[in-house]
C-alpha cells in the first residue's frame, strides 16, 4: 500500500481504515505520471467511513495541533494549469479541537452517502481523482496525509439503444451499408455488426474498425483535442464483391476504456468513436465514424442486492444483465459470444426481443434459464 | 511458365515464411510444455501471421499452409489435453478473437472451436454456424479458400450426422451439417471464381493453371457431403443437390462448372443420380456455353450404364425411366447450345446409345431412337456430307460401329430404320470404312442371312458410291454369302449386284483381276448348283440367277463364255419339271443375244440361230406339259419371247413361227376349264394379241414389220 508516502515529518503517521475494508473492491487506476495504482471502490451515493489512526513514531513526545480534520475531495485537474484546480466535492469532518497529542490515537469519520457525481478518470490532459485528505493542522507546516479512493459512474441500461446503420459511400466507386447492433455500449460488451458491400469498384486491400477515444479539455477558445486510437482490428482481408456480407464482432473487454462523459463539470468530455476504415491497394483510406457511448454496467455482485445502493434497474434489463458472463461459468461464456454472432447474422430480430424493454420479458427470462441451466 | 527468378524468389520467400514458423511454433510449444497457455498462443498467433503473405505463389502458400497447419496440431492436443483433464480455460473462445489480424484469429479461432466442440458438445451447433460465418471476413481468393480448407479438415469429424455415437447433449443435427459444408461450399466455389478476375489479363493462362492446382479444395466440399450418413437419396435430392447446382449455375464460371459437375458424378453414388437426373441433367442446359457439357453428361451416362451392368448391384429401378430422361435432357441440352459442335452433338448419342445398349439390351427401339435423334438434327442444321478426316466423321462413326458391335448381327444392324440415312451422310471414303466394319463384323460372327429383302438392304448399304471399292466390297460379301451356310440363291445375289456394278463402271477401271475373281465365284457357282441344290424350286431360281448374271457379265472371253452358255442351257434342260424346264430354257435364249463376250469388243452376241434353237425346245417341251392349263401359260410365255426377239431384230423369228404360236393358243384356250386361272391367261394372251394389233396398225419407224401376221 501506498498510502504512506503522503507522510510528513516524523513526528507520528497517519493511516486512514476504511469500514468493511477487507470486502471491499479495489480498482486500478492510472495516477498522474502514469503508474497503475490500485484504490478501493467507490460507486456514488456510497458512505464512506472508517477510523483515521495516528501513530505517534516516538513515545513520550508531545504533538500540538491546532485541529485535526479530515476531507472528502472530488477535484478536476488540468495538467496544463495546475494552479486552477476545481474543486466540485469538498466535505470536511473535524476530528479533534485544537490541542496536544501524547500518544498514538484513532478517530472515527462517516461521510453520509456522499454525492459522487463523476467517474475516476486520468487523461491526457486531465485528471478527475476522489481522495481522502487528513490533516493534522500546526503553525508551520500542516501534516497531510491524502488517500485516493476510485469511483465508479455506474449507468442503468439505456431506455433506447437503437443499433446504428448507415449506407455509406462515394459515387460510382463505392457504397457500403454498416450496422452496428447498438449506439450504446457499457464497458464489456461486444460490438456486433456487419458491413454490406452494394456496390465495389475499388481494388479494397482490408478494412479494419478503429476505436477512437477523444479527450476536450477547455472551453471555447481554448479548446483541446486529444485523439487517441485505442484498438485497431481487422475485420476484413482481401477485396469483396458487390452482395458480400462482413461480420463484425469485437469485443470491447480487451481494451482500455472508460465511459462515455459529456461535458464533466464543464471542464472535460470523453468521447468513444468507431471509425470503420477500408484501405485500397494504394493504401488509400476511405473511412466513415460514427460516436458510440460507453458506459459502466453494475457489477454482478452489485446487482443481485440493488436495494443496497442508490442504484437501479429495471427488471427486463436485469434479466439481460446476468446473460452476460460474469464469473468463470464456461457455458454461459460460450452461449454469450455465439448469441452475438447469430445475431451479427439474423440482424435485427432477435436482438430487438432481448433490448426492447417493453413487452420482450417473458422471451429474456426464457433465455435466461436456459443458460442457466446449461 | 513463371520464369527462373521468380521460381527463385518464391523459394526465398517460403524458406524465409518457414523459418519464422519453426521458431514460433517452437516457442509456442515450450509455452505449451510449461503450461503457459496465453504466451502460446501469442506465439501461434505469431506463426499464424506468416499466412498474411501475398507474396507466394498458390503452389508455396499450400506448402506454408501445410507447415503451420501441422504445428497448429500441437495447439489442438494440447488444449484437448488440457479440457480432458478438466482445466477450463474460461472465455478461451472469446479470448482468442482479440487478435487485431483477422486471419491468425480465425486459424484460432477454428482450432479452439473444435476443442469446444469436442469437448462441450452441447455447443456443436452454435459453434459450427458461428466458424462458418466468421469465415466471411477472408474475402481473399487464396487466403479465404485455405482457411476454409482448415475449417472442413478441422471439422471433419465433428460434423453432426444420423447414426453416429455421440452423447446426449451433443446439439445439431444433419441439416446443420448441410447447412455449413454447403455455406462453405458456396463462400469457397465465390472465392475460386473470383480469381479468374484478378490481375492483368495477359496472365490468364497461369491464372488458370494456378486454378486448376487449387480445385480439389473445392471439392473436397462435396466429398464431406457425401461422406455424411445422413445424406440420404431423399436429402440429396431436396437439399444437396439443388444447393449445389445453384451455386454452380450461377457462379457463371466454365472452369468451376466442368469441374464441379464432374466432382458430382464422381463422388456421390449412382443410386443418388439415378433419382435426380432431371435435376441434374436440366443443370447442364443451364451451364457456360464454354462448358464442355458433353464431357459431363457422358461421364454420367457411362458411370450409369456400368452401374446398370454390375453383377452384384441392383440394377436400374424399374420406375426410372433412363432412357427417355436422358433421351429428353440431352435433347434440351442440344437445343440450348446453338454453338455446340456437330462432332459434340453427335458424341452425345454415341452415349445415348451406349446407355441404351448397356441398359436396355433388347429395346432395339430405343438405340434406333438416338438414330432418328441424330438424322433429324443433322438434317436441322443443314449438314450435307460428312467428310473422312473431321471430328464428326469419327463421331459418327464410332456411332454406328456401337449398334454392330453390340449386336454382332447385322440383321438387327438392318432392323435400324435410321441406319441407312446417317450412314448416307458419309462421304465415300467413310462409306466404304463403315462397310468394310460391316462386312468383317458379319464374316467374324457368321451370320446368317436367311431373306432376300434382308440381302438386298444389306446390299444397298454396302454397295453405296461409285467406283471400284464396293465392287471389292460385293466380293467380300460373296465370300461371305459363300462361306456361311447359306443356299446359292443369296450367293447369286450378290454376284448379281457385283455385275450391275461392274456394268456401270468406265473401262478404264475394269480390272483383271477383278474378273479373274468374278470367273472364279461362276464357276463355283455352277459346282454349288450341281452338288448342293436338289429342291426343284430353288434349283429354277438358283439358275436364273446364274443365267441372268452371266446374261450381265462383260469380262468373259468367247472361249470361257461359249462353254458357260453352253452349260446354262444343258443345266435348264435338265431340270425335274416340265415347266422348270421350259420357262429356263426361254430365259436360257437371252443368252444368245444379249449376252456378252470380251472378243466381240463388248457388243451383245446376237447369235438369232442359238436363240430360236432354245425358244424351239421350249415349245417343245410346253408340249409334252401334261397340265393344260399350264401348258397354254407356257405357250404364252414363249410367244411373248418370240415377240420381244422379233422386236429386237433377230431375222430367225419369222411372222410364220409367230402364226403359228398364236393359232395354238387360239386352239387351246377354249377347251380350258372355266375358272379364274382361265380368265387370267385369256387376258394375258388378249393383252399379247391387243399390242400385237397396235404395232401391225401403226408401226414404229424403226420397227420391224408385222405384216402378214393373223390376229
Amino acid at each position: 500500500m501506498s498510502f504512506l508516502s503522503g507522510l510528513l515529518g516524523p513526528a507520528c503517521e497517519i493511516d486512514v481504515l476504511l469500514d468493511g475494508a477487507e470486502s471491499r473492491k479495489t480498482a486500478e487506476l492510472k495516477s498522474e505520471d502514469g503508474k497503475v495504482e490500485k484504490h478501493f471502490l467507490f460507486y456514488d451515493g456510497e458512505s464512506v467511513s472508517g477510523k483515521v489512526n495516528i501513530t505517534m513514531k516516538q513515545p513520550g513526545r508531545r504533538l500540538e495541533h491546532n485541529g485535526i480534520r479530515i476531507e472528502f475531495i472530488g477535484q478536476i485537474e488540468l495538467f496544463y494549469d495546475k494552479s486552477n484546480t476545481h474543486e466540485f466535492v469538498s466535505l470536511v469532518k473535524e476530528l479533534a479541537l485544537p490541542g496536544e497529542l501524547t500518544q498514538s490515537r484513532s478517530y472515527d469519520f462517516d461521510f453520509m452517502q456522499v454525492e459522487k457525481p463523476y467517474e475516476s478518470y486520468t487523461g491526457t490532459n486531465v485528471r478527475l481523482r476522489y481522495y481522502l485528505k487528513v490533516s493534522i493542522a500546526r503553525r508551520l507546516t500542516d501534516i497531510v496525509k491524502e488517500y485516493d479512493l476510485v469511483v465508479h459512474q455506474l449507468a442503468t441500461f439505456p431506455d433506447v439503444n437503437t443499433s446504428i446503420k448507415m449506407e455509406v459511400g462515394i459515387e460510382d466507386c463505392l457504397h457500403i451499408e454498416f450496422e452496428y447492433n447498438k449506439s450504446k455500449y457499457h464497458l464489456k460488451d461486444v460490438i456486433v455488426g456487419k458491413i454490406y458491400f452494394l456496390l465495389v469498384r475499388i481494388k479494397i486491400q482490408h478494412m479494419e474498425l478503429q476505436l477512437i477515444k477523444k479527450e476536450i479539455t477547455g472551453a471555447g477558445a481554448n479548446t483541446t483535442t486529444e485523439s487517441e486510437t485505442i484498438a485497431k482490428y481487422e475485420i476484413m482481408d482481401g477485396a469483396p464483391v458487390k452482395g458480400e456480407s462482413i461480420p463484425i464482432r469485437l469485443f470491447l473487454s480487451g481494451y482500455e476504456l472508460t465511459p462515455t462523459m459529456r461535458d464533466v463539470n464543464k471542464k472535460f468530455s470523453v468521447r468513444y468513436f468507431i471509425n470503420l476504415v477500408l484501405i485500397d491497394e494504394e493504401d488509400r483510406r476511405y473511412f466513415k465514424q460514427q460516436e458510440i457511448m460507453l458506459w459502466r454496467k453494475a457489477p454482478e455482485k452489485l446487482r443481485r442486492k440493488p436495494y443496497q445502493y442508490h442504484y437501479e434497474a429495471a427488471p427486463t434489463q436485469e434479466a439481460h444483465q446476468a446473460e452476460i458472463p460474469g464469473g468463470s461459468n464456461f457455458s454461459l461464456n460460450i452461449s454469450h459470444g455465439i448469441a452475438q454472432t447469430v445475431c451479427a447474422v439474423c440482424l435485427p430480430a432477435l436482438w430487438h426481443e432481448i433490448l426492447q424493454p417493453n413487452g420482450t420479458i417473458v422471451l429474456s427470462f426464457i433465455i435466461l434459464g436456459v443458460f442457466l441451466t446449461n | 511458365m513463371p520464369s527462373t527468378m521468380e521460381l527463385d524468389d518464391q523459394e526465398k520467400l517460403l524458406d524465409e515464411a518457414l523459418q519464422v514458423v519453426k521458431v514460433q511454433s517452437f516457442q509456442m510449444k515450450r509455452c505449451l510444455d510449461k503450461n503457459k497457455l496465453m504466451d502460446g498462443l501469442k506465439h501461434a498467433s505469431n506463426m499464424l501471421g506468416e499466412l498474411r503473405t501475398s507474396m507466394l505463389s498458390p503452389k508455396s502458400y499450400y506448402e506454408l499452409y501445410m507447415a503451420v497447419t501441422d504445428e497448429l496440431h500441437h495447439l489442438e492436443v494440447f488444449l484437448l489435453d488440457e479440457f480432458a483433464k478438466g482445466r477450463k480455460v474460461a472465455d478461451l473462445y472469446e479470448l482468442v478473437q482479440y487478435a487485431g489480424n483477422i486471419i491468425p484469429r480465425l486459424y484460432l479461432l477454428v482450432t479452439v472451436g473444435v476443442v469446444y466442440i469436442r469437448t462441450y458438445s452441447q455447443s456443436r451447433k452454435d459453434i459450427l454456424k458461428d466458424l462458418v460465418e466468421m469465415c466471411r471476413g477472408v474475402q481473399h481468393p487464396l487466403r479465404g479458400l485455405f482457411l476454409r480448407n482448415y475449417l472442413l479438415q478441422c471439422t471433419r469429424n465433428v460434423l453432426p450426422d444420423d447414426c453416429e455415437n455421440t452423447d446426449e447433449k451433443a446439439t445439431g443435427e444433419i441439416s446443420d451439417s448441410l447447412d455449413f459444408v454447403l455455406l462453405n461450399f458456396a463462400e469457397m466455389n465465390k472465392l475460386w471464381v473470383r480469381m479468374q478476375h484478378q490481375g492483368h489479363s495477359r496472365e490468364k493462362e497461369k491464372r488458370e493453371r494456378e486454378r486448376q492446382e487449387l480445385r480439389i479444395l473445392v471439392g473436397t466440399n462435396l466429398v464431406r457431403l457425401s461422406q455424411l450418413d445422413g445424406v440420404t437419396v431423399d436429402k440429396f435430392k431436396q437439399l444437396v443437390l439443388p444447393g449445389i447446382l445453384e451455386q454452380l449455375v450461377n457462379c457463371r464460371d466454365p472452369i468451376a462448372q466442368e469441374y464441379l459437375m464432374e466432382c458430382i458424378i464422381q463422388v456421390f453414388p449412382d443410386e443418388f443420380h439415378l433419382q435426380t437426373l432431371n435435376l441434374f441433367l436440366r443443370a447442364c442446359a443451364e451451364l457456360h456455353q464454354n462448358v464442355n457439357v458433353k464431357n459431363i453428361i457422358i461421364a454420367l451416362i457411362d458411370r450409369l450404364a456400368l452401374f446398370a451392368h454390375r453383377e452384384d448391384g441392383p440394377g436400374i429401378p424399374s420406375d426410372i425411366r433412363l432412357f427417355d430422361i436422358f433421351s429428353q435432357q440431352v435433347a434440351s441440352v442440344i437445343q440450348s447450345r446453338k454453338d455446340m459442335p456437330t462432332e459434340d452433338i453427335v458424341s452425345l448419342q454415341v452415349s445415348l446409345i451406349n446407355l441404351a445398349m448397356k441398359c436396355y439390351p433388347d429395346r432395339v427401339d430405343y438405340v434406333d431412337k438416338v438414330l432418328e435423334t441424330t438424322v433429324e438434327i443433322f438434317g436441322r442444321i443443314n449438314l450435307e456430307r460428312v467428310t473422312t478426316s473431321g471430328a464428326v466423321s469419327r463421331e459418327l462413326m464410332r456411332l454406328l460401329k456401337i449398334p454392330v458391335d453390340t449386336y454382332n448381327d447385322i440383321l438387327m444392324v438392318l432392323q435400324l430404320q435410321h441406319f441407312r440415312p446417317l450412314f448416307d451422310y458419309f462421304d465415300y471414303h467413310s462409306r466404304k470404312n463403315m462397310s468394310c466394319y460391316l462386312l468383317n463384323n458379319a464374316l467374324e460372327q457368321d451370320t446368317n442371312i436367311p431373306t432376300q429383302e434382308q440381302v438386298r438392304t444389306a446390299m444397298n448399304i454396302k454397295i453405296s458410291g461409285d467406283g471400284l471399292e464396293p465392287l471389292i466390297l460385293s466380293l467380300l460379301a460373296a465370300i461371305l454369302c459363300l462361306t456361311s451356310d447359306n443356299s446359292l440363291v443369296f450367293f447369286l445375289f450378290s454376284l448379281r449386284y457385283i455385275v450391275t456394278q461392274n456394268n456401270r463402271m468406265t473401262p478404264f477401271l475394269y480390272s483383271n483381276w477383278l474378273n479373274e475373281c468374278f470367273k472364279i465365284f461362276i464357276v463355283q457357282a455352277f459346282s454349288l448348283y450341281e452338288d448342293e441344290i436338289s429342291d426343284s424350286k430353288a434349283q429354277l431360281a438358283a439358275i436364273t440367277l446364274i443365267i441372268g448374271t452371266l446374261e450381265r457379265s462383260r469380262c468373259f472371253g468367247e472361249e470361257n463364255h461359249e462353254p458357260l452358255r453352253t452349260q446354262c442351257a444343258l443345266a435348264a434342260s435338265k431340270l425335274l419339271k416340265k415347266p422348270d424346264q421350259c420357262r429356263a430354257v426361254t430365259i436360257c435364249s437371252h443368252l444368245f443375244w444379249s449376252g456378252h463376250s470380251a472378243d466381240k469388243g463388248g457388243n451383245e452376241l446376237h447369235d438369232g440361230k442359238r436363240v430360236m434353237d432354245c425358244l424351239k425346245k421350249a415349245v417343245k417341251i410346253a408340249n409334252q406339259c401334261m397340265d393344260a392349263s399350264l401348258q397354254v401359260q407356257l405357250f404364252i410365255e414363249i410367244l411373248n419371247r418370240y415377240v420381244f426377239f422379233y422386236e429386237k431384230g433377230n431375222d430367225a423369228v419369222s411372222i410364220q413361227l409367230l402364226n403359228q404360236l398364236l393359232q395354238k393358243v387360239r386352239e387351246e384356250l377354249p377347251s380350258l376349264e372355266a375358272g379364274d386361272e382361265t380368265e387370267q391367261l385369256g387376258k394375258h394372251f388378249q393383252n399379247t394379241v391387243e399390242y400385237l394389233r397396235l404395232r401391225q396398225e401403226s408401226p414404229e419407224s424403226d420397227g420391224p414389220s408385222y405384216d402378214g401376221l393373223v390376229l
